[in-house]
């Protein structure tokens, strides 16, 4: 039986389980952790050097990217032009053209700019990256995405970082319907059952951070996510049973066992 | 009124010698330049290969790396 994998920007992943680096307390954990996760594609971010103390913390080095498929994001980017700009560096600095475009105006709930996505998208598609959207979900801007060359979509399932899990399956669902790119649900994630859910919705993997690295345990909750990703997967190939208003029983109807009538009192 | 002669390097003004290059620059920061990314306006290099382009008044730079991010 072949492998169940999916395909992404031209390479071929069998683990559903995409994986941040932010949060965890140390290079050890975090080898721990992502190893335990089972991830082949891994998230960093871009940041100015600290020119007062020049310097860099190595995770670069920290990692086996021969292995693992690199994915730097242009979180902290307000605009279009900003996602760019990043972009382009992260780029050079890392010599990979995969970007997971994430273009936040709003500090608070840190929800994606629709439009200004879009528009980051358009122009980094046409410059040759691989561009892996981070966005509401919304079926008709996950469409608009496919058609400006991304080679993924990712819906939200609640705000980052906020652990709040799946809040809206049903507008996932609509996203889901007819993709013809790889749907990622990232963001707000809090439990392995939370990714399961994703997966059994049908979503072609998911993408943890704060859930893993805030763990008590972080290398037994990648862990422990690894197998809730598999379960959801499992159960999409599987196929749920419907759904019913009212119960329906498992046994035979047939054949029960009756008591003699109870006596009526008079 | 004549410009002043400066550059703007990751957000904060520094005075620009004449002749100064994008090369000297990281030098003089005393950056290591492998494993960072180098932007003047809107070209972008490798730090490791940072050009000995001239830099001008008014040039903005950008000098990142990778860290730890979801």
């Amino acid at each position: 039986m072949a492998p169940d994998a999916f395909t992404l920007g031209g390479r071929t992943f069998t683990s559903r389980l995409m994986t941040g680096t932010g949060k965890f307390t140390d290079f050890g954990v975090m080898r721990e952790a992502l190893a335990a996760s089972g991830s082949q594609i891994v998230t960093v971010a871009i940041r100015r050097v600290e020119l007062r103390a020049p310097g860099h913390d190595g995770l670069l080095d920290a990692l086996d990217w021969d292995a693992l498929q690199l994915l730097p994001n242009t979180a902290g980017c307000r605009t279009a032009e900003e996602a760019l700009r990043v972009a382009r560096l992260a780029r050079v600095a890392t010599g990979v053209n995969w970007i997971k475009l994430e273009v936040i105006p709003d500090a608070r709930y840190l929800l994606p700019d629709p439009v200004g996505t879009l528009r980051a998208a358009e122009g980094l598609a046409a410059d040759g990256f691989t561009v892996l959207p981070y966005v509401q979900a919304d079926a008709v801007l996950a469409r608009a995405l496919e058609e400006a060359g991304c080679a993924a979509v990712m819906p939200l399932a609640s705000p980052i970082g906020s652990g709040r899990g799946l809040r809206s399956p049903e507008l996932l669902r609509t996203v889901l319907d007819g993709a013809r790119v790889p749907i990622v649900v990232d963001a707000g994630l809090g439990v392995p059952s939370d990714a399961t859910q994703a997966l059994e919705l049908g979503a072609d993997a998911v993408l943890v951070n704060t859930a893993i690295a805030e763990a008590r345990d972080p290398v037994g909750m990648a862990h422990a996510f690894a197998l809730g990703v598999q379960a959801g997967r499992a159960a999409f190939l599987a196929g749920r049973m419907p759904e019913r208003a009212h119960a329906s029983p498992s046994s035979p109807t047939g054949g029960v066992v009756r008591l003699p009538d109870p006596e009526v009192p008079v | 009124m004549t410009r002043p002669a400066t550059l703007t390097v990751n957000g904060e003004a520094r005075p620009l010698t004449p002749g100064l290059t994008l090369h000297a620059l990281l030098r003089e920061l005393n950056v290591n330049p492998s494993r960072v990314a180098v932007g003047v306006n809107d070209d972008v290099y490798p730090g490791a290969r940072a050009p000995h382009r001239t830099l001008e008044a008014g040039d903005v730079i950008e000098i990142v790396r990778i860290i730890g991010g979801g």
